[in-house]
């Protein structure tokens, strides 16, 4: 059968629950941001998907989708950065080692 | 003549200079006042001169507006008349006398100063209300004189018995001044002034007269110790006895006597007020001289004896004739001050005051004892001395207006007086002697006692003048009540001489005592007349004062103390209330809080996860939230 | 340009996408888990090819694939203390399946109600030269905005771990 936007809509839908669950449910931190990659990813893919079907002539989405992808580079590598200083301090990945703020 | 004024202004200054000084500044200033009176008296001398010739009617007179009400004006004067002159002769030989006496007297004394001083201003005052014109002037002077009498009486207020003799003095006489005060007011309205020319020339009603005459006589009553305001009076022997000389017996107390000479046109003009005044004088002398029969101290027995002769006075006013009241009240003034003066001697030489203690003073006291009978053949009423002859005046008076029971009455007073006096001179001066050191006072004492002597001896036969010069005759007596009262007064001497002056003491008085003690109980309480004002006087008014006290205390401190109390419970209860259920309130709300912060904070988990989970988890129901609503 | 997508295409690489993605969150070993990211990493650079996203398939595969991807298995070797750690333990979480399978679910019934077009693809797709001439003038100022988020993004990072000159 012929795939339309519904078909990539359903994937990036299924690759972000997937990437949700993840997020929500790993102890590692570094496995917590690989999720949200995941998550940052099926977003981007459904901005594309829009932008082919909606507005071929702009492309608006794919620029969306670059600037997305800037920001989530950025936000890796200050997140790994400070897991790596969290790590150096608390010799340990897990997030439930770090309670400092436990309330 | 205007130098009349500077009569009562010389001891005036005298007393001006000498108050606000220092003990020993006073001290040695006391010459000044002695010179005071004395220039009082060349002064006096030389009014009477100037008021012998002319007879009677004003001499000289001035005055000076004081206060205008409305449009009246109400004036202070003084005038110079036959009246006055004659009254201002007396209180300046007698304070002279005194002022003289009281430098050997009061010789040892440390605040002579101040006594001198007072002594200046009772004589100022005195001369004042003598030359007063009007009836307000007299008024004030009379209070000044009371003053002066309260801090003589009272000179020793070291000791206890001065101090109450001098307020029971002050608040008697005060008594009596409310009639003197009333009596102002009922002048006032009735008259609109207080001079003598216009108020003694109005056309008095006999109500009114009777109203005015009553309260006068009330002021009269207490200032001259009549009953029932006596018993000041004896009571204020515990001052100086040249004060009580001065005061006690001259001057003060016939200040009283005075008024009633003065007034005596309104006292006319009712008549009752003549016979109240009789019976007032009558039932003074009667029993005052009775009381002076029971006295052992020799103050007292002079002290009733005065008593006794204002009655005699003021029989004289009741019996209708001022004049003989006047000549009384002069002749007595001399004698009177003569024999307090005497006392003083003795007092000073036997060193005490109750005759039981002395005798045989009349060898080492001539001139005491000379001078003394001069004064008590004067006062027991014995020819040629004065007292013989104004004492008579006023009997004759008596019988003249046919007072038959009145002329009984006074006559056994006379008798009674001369029994005292008898008694006291011989008690004092020829029975055993008792102490061995007695001397003569000085000469400074003597001096004076000698001059008054010589007048009391002299004055009677001036009779006649004197009623020329006030415009009454005072004729010679009549044979008849001369031998009346000359058997009375001698019998009153032999009774006495019988019962104390002879060698041996045939009548046992102190048997009699316990044979008749009813009566000597009733004379030795004088009466009962302190007990009773004691009793229901004083002791009412201290019962109503403690009353009054204990009610303010309970009730009134209790009301007070009661909205304090409650004020106090009502504001620790709000305090309480503030402390229970506001802050209650408060800390419960804080609790409140705390708590449902202490729930919150369980969300602070400091997990990431728990914090993923829920951000994820309220997006997830925002969407599914959004989709349900858009479809 | 094909009016519709390759289906063969797609659904291979939809299917490399989401077995990737499910391994991924299946497997214990983070290694593992981290060369499972590449793949899927990889398999999206392919659907954007697929979806004439020529330099965003570019793009995917020098950033994300080459990037992040290596960072973060860099990351998970300087984590690891011993060569052990790298399996851990893993029971499943019910309550973020619960969340996510509900996310999903809504995602997908939205999907069903609200999407516009269909299957039909329209024809114009614009190539690289259109996509950097609109870069560098239309987007100019996301363009450079962006540059600065990379240097903040440097910059804090190299705080964050230390520096040179601590």
């Amino acid at each position: 059968m012929t795939v339309g936007l519904p078909h990539v809509l359903t994937l990036a839908a299924l690759l972000f629950g997937i990437g949700l669950y993840g997020a929500l449910s790993r102890k590692n931190a570094v496995h917590v941001m690989m999720s949200l990659e995941l998550m940052a990813n099926a977003v981007n893919l459904n901005l594309v998907g829009f932008s082919r079907f909606v507005t071929p002539e702009a492309i608006t989405g794919q620029f969306f989708a670059v600037f997305s992808m800037v920001v989530s580079a950025a936000e890796i590598g200050l997140g790994l950065a400070l897991v790596i200083a969290i790590y150096r301090r608390k010799r340990s990945v897990e997030l439930d080692a770090v309670q400092e703020l436990k309330g | 003549m205007d130098w009349v004024t500077l009569i009562p202004l010389l001891p005036a200054l005298a007393f001006v200079v000498l108050a606000p000084l220092s003990r020993a500044a006073r001290a040695k200033l006391v010459p000044l006042a002695v010179a005071a009176v004395l220039g009082s008296l060349g002064l006096s001398i030389a009014a009477f001169l100037a008021v012998w010739p002319g007879g009677h009617g004003e001499v000289w007179q001035a005055s000076v507006t004081i206060a205008h009400i409305g449009d009246r004006a109400i004036t202070l004067g003084l005038a110079l008349e036959p009246m006055s002159a004659i009254m201002l002769l007396v209180v300046t030989v007698v304070g002279a006398c005194v002022q003289v006496y009281s430098l050997g007297y009061m010789h040892r004394e440390d605040r002579i100063g101040w006594y001198y001083a007072v002594l200046s201003l009772f004589t100022a005052a005195m001369l004042a209300l003598v030359l007063s014109d009007n009836f307000l002037g007299l008024f004030m002077a009379w209070e000044v004189m009371g003053l002066c009498s309260y801090l003589l009486i009272g000179f020793w207020h070291e000791q206890e018995a001065p101090r109450l003799a001098s307020i029971k003095a002050f608040l008697t006489t005060k008594v009596g001044d409310l009639g003197f005060m009333l009596a102002l007011a009922v002048v006032y309205a009735e008259v609109g002034a207080f001079d003598f020319a216009t108020v003694l020339h109005h056309d008095w009603t006999a109500g009114t007269a009777t109203l005015v005459a009553l309260l006068m006589l009330f002021a009269a009553m207490g200032k001259s110790a009549q009953f029932p305001l006596h018993v000041w009076l004896p009571d204020a022997m515990a001052g100086p006895t040249p004060a009580s000389a001065l005061i006690h017996a001259a001057t003060m107390v016939a200040a009283g006597v005075f008024l009633v000479v003065r007034a005596f046109p309104i006292f006319e003009a009712s008549g009752i007020a003549l016979t109240i005044t009789l019976w007032v004088g009558l039932i003074t002398a009667l029993l005052a001289g009775l009381l002076a029969m029971v006295q052992h101290d020799i103050k007292k027995v002079l002290a009733y004896s005065t008593i006794s002769q204002l009655g005699f006075m003021f029989i004289a006013l009741g019996a209708g004739s001022s004049t003989a009241a006047l000549y009384h009240l002069v002749t007595h003034a001399y004698f009177k001050s003569l024999l307090f003066l005497g006392a003083g001697v003795i007092i000073h030489a036997a060193h005490t005051q109750d005759m039981r203690q002395m005798g045989g003073l009349a060898k080492k006291l001539p001139v005491t004892s000379l001078t003394f009978a001069s004064g008590s053949l004067a006062l027991a009423g014995i020819v040629p001395f004065s007292g013989f002859w104004s004492k008579d005046e006023i009997l004759a008076v008596l019988l003249h207006e046919h007072q038959y029971v009145a002329f009984a009455i006074a006559l056994l007073a006379a008798f009674v007086t001369a029994f005292y006096v008898a008694r006291l001179w011989f008690r004092v001066f020829t029975a055993p002697t008792q102490q061995e050191d007695l001397h003569e006072g000085h000469r400074s004492m003597l001096v004076p006692m000698v001059v008054l002597a010589v007048i009391t001896a002299v004055i009677g036969f001036f009779g006649p003048t004197l009623g020329d010069f006030l415009g009454h005759e005072i004729p010679w007596p009549a044979l008849g009540t001369a031998a009346i009262s000359t058997v009375a007064a001698l019998g009153g001497i032999t009774l006495g001489w019988y019962v104390y002056g002879r060698r041996t003491s045939v009548v046992n008085t102190q048997a009699l005592k316990q044979r008749f003690p009813h009566a000597y109980g009733v004379l030795a309480n004088k009466y009962y007349f302190d007990l009773t004002y004691g009793y229901f006087v004083v002791g009412g008014y201290t019962t109503l004062a403690r009353a009054l006290a204990t009610f303010d205390a309970r009730v009134v401190d209790g009301v007070v103390n009661g909205v304090a109390a409650a004020w106090r419970s009502l504001s620790a209860a709000g305090w309480t209330f503030d402390g229970r259920i506001v802050d209650g309130a408060v800390n419960g709300a804080a609790s409140a809080v705390r708590a449902a912060g202490d729930k919150v904070r369980t969300l602070q988990t400091g997990s990431v996860r728990s914090y993923q989970t829920l951000i994820a988890g309220a997006v997830v129901l925002l969407v599914v939230w959004i989709l349900v609503k858009g479809a | 340009m094909s009016t519709t997508l390759p289906a063969a295409a797609f659904y291979l690489l939809a299917f490399a996408a989401l077995y990737g993605a499910i391994s991924m969150m299946s497997t214990r070993n983070v290694v593992h888990a981290t060369v499972w990211l590449l793949e899927v990493m990889l398999a999206t650079a392919g659907l954007y090819l697929v979806l004439d996203a020529e330099f965003l398939a570019l793009v995917q595969v020098l950033v994300y694939a080459g990037a992040v991807a290596v960072l973060t298995l860099f990351t998970v070797m300087l984590t690891l203390r011993r060569r052990e750690d790298a399996v851990r333990p893993f029971p499943t979480a019910w309550g973020s399946l619960a969340i996510a399978a509900l996310f999903t679910g809504a995602m997908l019934l939205a999907i069903r109600g609200f999407c516009p077009v269909g299957v039909e693809m329209p024809a114009i797709a614009p190539g690289i030269e259109e996509f950097g001439r609109e870069l560098f003038t239309t987007w100019m100022v996301p363009f450079e905005v962006a540059s600065l988020v990379l240097l903040v993004a440097l910059v804090g990072a190299v705080w964050w771990t230390g520096g040179d000159d601590r």
